[in-house]
C-alpha cells in the first residue's frame, strides 16, 4: 500500500524523518519496502507491505496508531465522527434498509446528501490521490477513495434519484442474473452473491463494486452513502468467483471494524459539505441487526516469558498493551486483561497479546539461546536410499539434474508400462508442457539432453532423483510416490584421451552403471537382467532388472529410433531407470560378509558356440543348476560373432571359477566338475555345443 | 717382493682411477689383477723360493693386497652397475605432464549442495531429517496451519490443485503435521522437500525445494529459535553473518516473523544486491501458533515450539553467486559440472 507521510503527520505529528518511520515500522511488522521522494511533489511516499491479518492497518489512520505506540506520540481522534446514530424522520421518509441475512450483512449505514455539485477535487486532494496511487475522477467519487485511504473502511457512493425510492435491501442474488458493474463489464452474478438491492434489483455487489446503474454521473445531485461490514468469506467468495479483487474486496475479506463505519460515515458526509457544496440531511440509518460486544482476552505474564525466552517485567507488558490501546487492567491472579478494539480482528489467542508485546518492545530484544531438547529417533522418514544413490550415481560420472514433476499431456505415455493407470492431471496448470504428474524420470532427462546436444555439450551423462506419481485405482486417494533415479548417456563411453581412440557410449556401458548402481545401493542385492519391453527403448536393446522375489528394480534401453529422429537428436542416446522403492524392498534384511576363503581359487574356461536366440543368462543358469565341489561362479570372458562361425551364433568363452574355502581342489575333482558341465551342456536343449 | 707388492697396489690404484666407472674396464683390470696369470698369482707360487723366516710374512702381506683388490674392485663394478642402471633409467621417461588417464566424474546439483551442507548442520544439533508426500490434501496443506478456507493467507500460496481435493503441497509444512502427529514431543527434526507454487517468472519457479526445521519440546522460546538461527547461519555463510528477525504474519506461527541475514555481498553496509538495506530476507519463522498444535494433536499448554522454514534453492544461488534462476533447471552440463561431489 502507498502511503502519504504528510497524511501521516496530520494524523499524528511525529519528529522524525521518512527514513526513521519506515524503520520503525518495519520493526513493528509493517514492512516497508520503499521510501519514494520523487513521485509526489512536496510528499515522501512510503510502499508498506501490509500483513493479511492487519485490515486495521489498510489506512492511513491504522498506520498512524502504529507511529503513535512506536515513538510515544499523540494520535489525532478520528475526524469528525458521527454526531448522532438515530435516524432523522426526514432521512426515514427518504431512506430504508434491510438486512435479508445479518450473518452476511452485520452492519448497514446509509446517510443522504443533497444539493451535491459534481467537479474536480480542490489540486490538495487530487494531490494526496496522487501520491497514494490513485486517479482523481470528480470530487464525489475522491471522496470515496479519501474516505478508503484514511479509514481503511470502503464506501460506496450512489446517485440517490437511481436506487429506487431509496429502498436499500441487502440480500443474495438469489437467481444467476447478469449485472453490469461500474467497471461497464456485464458479469454473471450466481445466487448465494451478496447484494444490495433497491426494489427493482441489483444496484450493486456488496463490498465489491457497485453497479453501473446507479453510478454518481455528471449530473448527480445527491450523493447516498454506503458504509456496512459484510462477511469476509462471502465478500472473498464473490471476488474470486468473479475474478474481480478491488480495493474495497481486498479490505472486506480480510475483515472490517463493524465500528468503522462511523468515521467512514462522518468523514464522507463532511467531505461531502466541504467539497461538493452538499447538504446532509440529519442523521444516520444504522441498521445493525446484532450489534457486537468487545472481545476481551486474557494474558498470563508468566507466559510471556514462557514464548519469548526473557521476562520484560509486569510493568512493561502492561506499557506495551496500553500503546497499543489494549486497555490493559488487572485480571486473575498473574494476568493481564485486554479490551480488543473492534479494528483489531487479529487478536484471538493469548499468543497473539505476546506477539503485541514482543513486537512492541522489539525482537531485537530475544535473547540468542539454544534448546536443550534431545529428540532422537529411530524411525526417520527421509528415503533410506536417497542420498546413496546420489553419491554413487555421481561416483559414477553422472551429473545430477532437476526437472520439473510435470509434464505434458502425454509426455510419458511411452515411458509406463502398458496398463499404468493415466497420470495425475493439474486443475490449473501454469503451462501446458507442465500440466500432468510424471510417472517417468526418463522424459525429463531426454529434455535435458536435448537441451544440451543442441548446445553442442556432445558429452552427456545425466542423472535425476525424484518421486514420480502412480495413481491408485481407489478414486480420491494420493497417488503412490515412489522414488526413482534416472540416468542418461550419450556421446563418448569413456573420457576421450590420447591414448586410445574414442568410442561412443553403448547400451553395455549403461547396464553396467545400472548394474553397478543396483549392487552398490543394497549390498547382497540379487538381481538378473532380461528383456524389457517397454516402447520408448529400442525393441532389440531394451534391459530390465528383477530381483529374486521378482520385482522389477530398473529398466534401460537405447532411445527408440522413432523418438531419436522426433526429437532430431545427432547421436544415440541411452537411459535407464533405477526404482529405489523396489530396490529397497527387495534387498536384504541384513548384509553379511562372507569369509574370504583361505586357499586360492582355480579356473576353468568353456568354449562355446551359441546357436541363434540363445543368451548368455541361460547358459549360465544351466552351469549353475549343476552341483560343484566349491563355490562356483561364472564369467564371459570372449565372445566372438564372424567368419569362423555359423550366422546368428556366438561365440562365447565362459569362465567357470571354483573357491573351494579351506581344502585346495584336486585337479581329479576339478577336471570331473568340468566333464559335468560340458555334458549337461550337451545334454540340454539348448542350442548349445563345444567350439572345436 | 714387499717392493713388488707396494708397485703392484700403486699400479692397481692408477689403473682403477683410469678405469672410472666403465664396468667393461673394471672387468679387465679385476682379470689383469686376481686372474689366473695375474701378478699376484704368480707372487703366492714364488713363496717357496723364500727363507722359512720371511715366507708367513711375506703371505700375509700378498694376502692382505688381494684383500684390499677385491675389496676396491668390488666397489668399483658397484659403482659401474649403479652409473649403468642410472644411464638405462635415464632413458626410460614418460611426460609427466601429459593429460593423465582421468574416470568420469559426476557432480551432485548445487541445490542439493546447499540442502546437505544444511542436514549436516542440523544434523550436528540433533535434528532428525523427515520426508511426506508431495501430493497433500488441503487439510495437510491449509487447514492443519491454521488456514481455513478462504482464508486470505492462502492467497500468498498460489496452489496447483488436483482431482478429488488434492493438491501439491506448497510448502513442507506438511510434514510438521504429519510428524506431530506421528510421535510425541520431544521433537526436533527438519523437512527438506520440493514445493510447488503456481508462479513462474525471473525470480519464480513452479517447483522449488524448501527446508523447514521444527523444535517442540517443554520450555522451548523465541529466544532458542533466535539463538538457532544465529547458529545455522554462522555455520552456513561463515562466522560473521548477523542474523535478524522482523515480525511479520503467517498464520501457523504466533508470535510470527522473518528473518534476514547479513548481506554477503556488502557485509551490511548496503548494496545493490540488498537493496542498500544490508539485509537479504532468508525465510519465516516463529512460534508454532496454538491452532497448528491442537490440529495436530499436541497439547499447546504443556508444548511450545518454534519452525521456521527457507528456500533452499536461493540460499544455494547466494552462496555460489548463481545470479540466473533458470541455471537450476536446465540442466547445461557446463553448469552442473562445476559442483563436483
Amino acid at each position: 500500500m502507498l502511503v502519504s507521510t504528510n497524511w501521516l503527520r496530520e494524523l499524528c505529528p511525529v519528529d522524525a524523518t521518512p527514513e526513521q518511520v519506515a524503520a520503525a515500522l518495519t520493526a513493528r511488522g509493517l514492512t516497508v519496502d520503499g521510501v519514494d521522494r520523487a513521485t509526489a511533489a512536496g510528499d515522501v511516499v512510503l510502499d508498506i507491505d501490509i500483513p493479511a491479518n492487519r485490515p486495521d492497518c489498510l489506512g492511513h489512520y491504522g498506520i498512524a496508531r502504529e507511529i503513535a505506540a512506536a515513538f510515544g506520540a499523540e494520535l489525532a481522534p478520528p475526524r469528525n465522527l458521527q454526531e448522532t446514530a438515530a435516524p432523522s424522520d426526514e432521512l426515514d421518509r427518504l431512506v430504508s434498509v434491510t438486512i435479508e441475512d445479518p450473518e452476511l450483512c452485520a452492519r448497514y449505514t446509509a446517510r443522504l446528501v443533497r444539493e451535491v455539485t459534481i467537479g474536480p477535487s480542490p489540486q490538495p486532494i487530487a494531490d494526496r490521490l496522487i501520491a497514494c496511487g490513485l486517479r482523481p475522477i470528480n470530487n464525489v467519487v475522491d471522496i470515496s477513495n479519501i474516505v478508503l485511504l484514511e479509514t481503511g473502511h470502503p464506501i460506496h457512493t450512489f446517485d440517490y434519484r437511481l436506487v429506487n425510492q431509496g429502498r436499500i435491501v441487502v440480500r443474495a442474488a438469489g437467481q444467476a442474473t447478469p449485472f453490469t458493474t461500474l467497471d461497464q463489464l456485464e458479469r454473471r452474478l450466481e445466487p448465494d452473491m451478496l447484494v444490495i438491492a433497491d426494489d427493482e434489483g441489483p444496484v450493486a455487489l456488496a463490498g465489491v463494486m457497485g453497479g453501473a446503474d446507479s453510478e454518481i454521473g455528471v449530473d448527480t445531485t445527491d450523493v447516498l452513502i454506503e458504509a456496512a461490514w459484510f462477511s469476509p468469506l462471502s465478500i472473498r467468495r464473490t471476488a474470486r468467483r468473479l475474478g474481480l479483487s478491488t480495493d474495497a474486496s481486498h479490505r472486506f475479506e480480510r475483515g472490517m471494524d463493524p465500528d468503522g463505519v462511523l468515521a467512514a460515515q462522518g468523514l464522507a458526509v463532511h467531505l461531502l459539505e466541504e467539497l461538493a457544496g452538499g447538504r446532509a440531511v440529519p442523521g444516520m440509518v444504522d441498521c445493525h441487526p446484532a450489534p457486537w460486544t468487545r472481545k476481551t482476552l486474557e494474558l498470563r505474564y508468566q507466559r510471556v516469558e514462557r514464548l519469548l525466552g526473557y521476562d520484560p517485567g509486569r510493568e512493561a507488558i502492561r506499557e506495551a498493551l496500553s500503546a497499543l490501546q489494549l486497555a490493559p487492567e488487572d485480571g486473575a491472579a498473574g494476568r493481564v486483561r485486554v479490551l480488543v478494539p473492534s479494528y483489531r480482528v487479529d487478536l484471538a489467542y493469548e499468543a497473539d497479546l505476546v506477539e503485541e508485546v514482543a513486537r512492541h518492545l522489539g525482537l531485537d530484544r530475544l535473547p540468542s539461546t539454544l534448546p536443550l531438547t534431545v529428540a532422537p529417533s529411530e524411525d526417520e522418514t527421509v528415503h533410506p536410499l536417497a542420498e546413496r544413490a546420489r553419491n554413487i550415481l555421481a561416483g559414477l560420472g553422472f551429473h545430477e539434474a532437476f526437472n520439473y514433476s510435470m509434464l505434458p499431456e502425454g509426455g510419458d505415455r511411452v515411458w509406463v508400462p502398458d496398463g499404468t493407470l493415466p497420470p495425475v492431471a493439474l486443475s490449473n496448470p501454469i503451462a501446458e508442457q507442465l500440466a500432468f504428474l510424471r510417472r517417468s524420470i526418463l522424459p525429463g532427462l531426454l529434455q535435458s539432453v536435448d537441451l544440451n546436444l543442441r548446445r553442442g555439450n556432445r558429452d552427456v551423462r545425466l542423472f535425476e532423483i525424484g518421486r514420480v506419481f502412480l495413481p491408485t485405482a481407489a478414486a480420491g486417494s494420493r497417488p503412490d510416490e515412489p522414488l526413482r533415479a534416472g540416468l542418461a548417456w550419450s556421446g563418448l563411453a569413456e573420457p576421450r584421451h590420447w591414448s586410445r581412440d574414442d568410442r561412443a557410449v553403448d547400451l553395455v556401458d549403461l547396464s553396467g552403471a545400472v548394474s553397478g548402481a543396483l549392487s552398490h545401493l543394497q549390498p547382497g542385492l540379487e538381481f538378473r537382467e532380461e528383456r524389457s519391453t517397454l516402447t520408448c527403448f529400442h525393441p532389440g536393446y531394451a534391459v530390465s532388472w528383477r530381483s529374486a522375489d521378482n520385482r522389477e528394480l530398473a529398466w534401460a534401453g537405447r532411445l527408440h529410433p522413432e523418438l531419436l529422429a522426433r526429437f532430431d537428436l545427432p547421436q544415440e542416446l541411452f537411459l535407464g531407470e533405477i526404482d529405489l522403492d523396489a530396490v529397497l524392498a527387495a534387498g536384504p534384511r541384513q548384509f553379511e560378509y562372507r569369509p574370504i576363503p583361505k586357499v586360492p581359487a582355480v579356473s576353468r574356461d568353456l568354449s562355446l558356440v551359441l546357436g541363434a536366440g540363445t543368451g548368455y543368462r541361460q547358459v549360465v543358469d544351466l552351469l549353475a543348476s549343476r552341483p560343484a565341489p566349491a563355490t562356483a561362479t561364472f564369467e564371459a570372458v570372449d565372445r566372438y560373432v564372424g567368419s569362423h562361425v555359423a550366422e546368428g551364433e556366438t561365440g562365447m568363452t565362459i569362465r567357470v571359477i571354483l573357491e573351494p574355502y579351506d581344502r585346495t581342489l584336486t585337479d581329479e575333482e576339478t577336471e570331473r566338475y568340468r566333464m559335468d558341465l560340458i555334458e549337461a551342456l550337451e545334454s540340454s536343449d539348448l542350442p548349445v555345443k563345444l567350439r572345436a | 717382493m714387499l717392493d713388488d707388492l707396494l708397485r703392484i697396489e700403486r699400479e692397481f690404484n692408477q689403473a682403477l682411477d683410469e678405469a672410472g666407472s666403465d664396468p667393461d674396464a673394471v672387468e679387465a683390470i679385476r682379470v689383469r689383477y686376481l686372474g689366473r696369470k695375474a701378478e699376484l698369482t704368480g707372487l703366492m707360487k714364488k713363496l717357496g723360493t723364500l727363507s722359512k723366516e720371511e715366507r708367513p710374512a711375506a703371505g700375509k702381506a700378498i694376502n692382505i693386497l688381494k684383500q684390499k683388490v677385491a675389496a676396491s674392485l668390488q666397489n668399483a663394478a658397484d659403482q659401474a652397475g649403479n652409473a649403468r642402471r642410472t644411464a638405462r633409467l635415464a632413458q626410460e621417461r614418460l611426460d609427466v605432464t601429459l593429460p593423465p588417464r582421468m574416470p568420469w566424474t559426476g557432480t551432485v546439483h548445487p541445490t542439493t549442495h546447499a540442502r546437505r551442507e544444511l542436514e549436516s548442520i542440523f544434523r550436528g544439533l540433533g535434528y532428525t531429517v523427515e520426508s511426506g508426500p508431495e501430493v497433500e490434501d488441503d487439510f495437510y496443506n491449509f487447514q492443519a496451519l491454521n488456514m481455513p478456507p478462504e482464508h486470505p493467507a492462502r492467497d500468498g500460496a498460489d496452489t496447483f490443485y488436483l482431482d478429488g481435493g488434492l493438491l501439491l503441497r506448497t510448502h513442507t509444512s506438511p510434514v510438521q503435521i504429519r510428524t506431530m502427529q506421528n510421535r510425541k514431543p520431544p521433537l526436533k527434526m527438519i523437512c527438506p522437500g520440493r514445493v510447488y507454487r503456481r508462479d513462474w517468472d525471473a525470480t519464480h519457479l513452479p517447483m522449488f525445494h524448501q527446508i523447514e526445521a521444527l523444535v517442540v519440546d517443554e520450555g522451548i522460546t523465541m529466544g532458542d529459535l533466535k539463538g538457532t538461527m544465529d547458529v545455522v547461519w554462522k555455520r552456513y555463510f561463515g562466522g560473521r553473518v548477523r542474523t535478524r528477525l522482523r515480525p511479520a504474519y503467517f498464520p501457523f506461527v504466533e508470535p510470527g516473523c522473518e528473518y534476514d541475514i547479513s548481506c554477503q555481498v556488502c557485509a551490511g553496509d548496503g548494496c545493490r544486491i540488498c537493496k542498500q538495506s544490508g539485509w537479504i530476507e532468508l525465510g519465516g519463522a516463529g512460534m508454532v501458533h496454538p491452532a497448528v498444535f491442537e490440529a495436530a494433536g499436541v497439547d499447546p499448554e504443556l508444548y511450545t515450539g518454534f519452525a521456521f522454514g527457507l528456500g533452499i534453492d536461493r540460499i544455494a544461488m547466494m552462496k555460489y553467486g548463481i545470479d540466473d534462476l533458470r541455471l537450476l533447471m536446465e540442466n547445461d552440463t557446463r553448469f552442473l559440472r562445476q559442483f563436483p561431489l
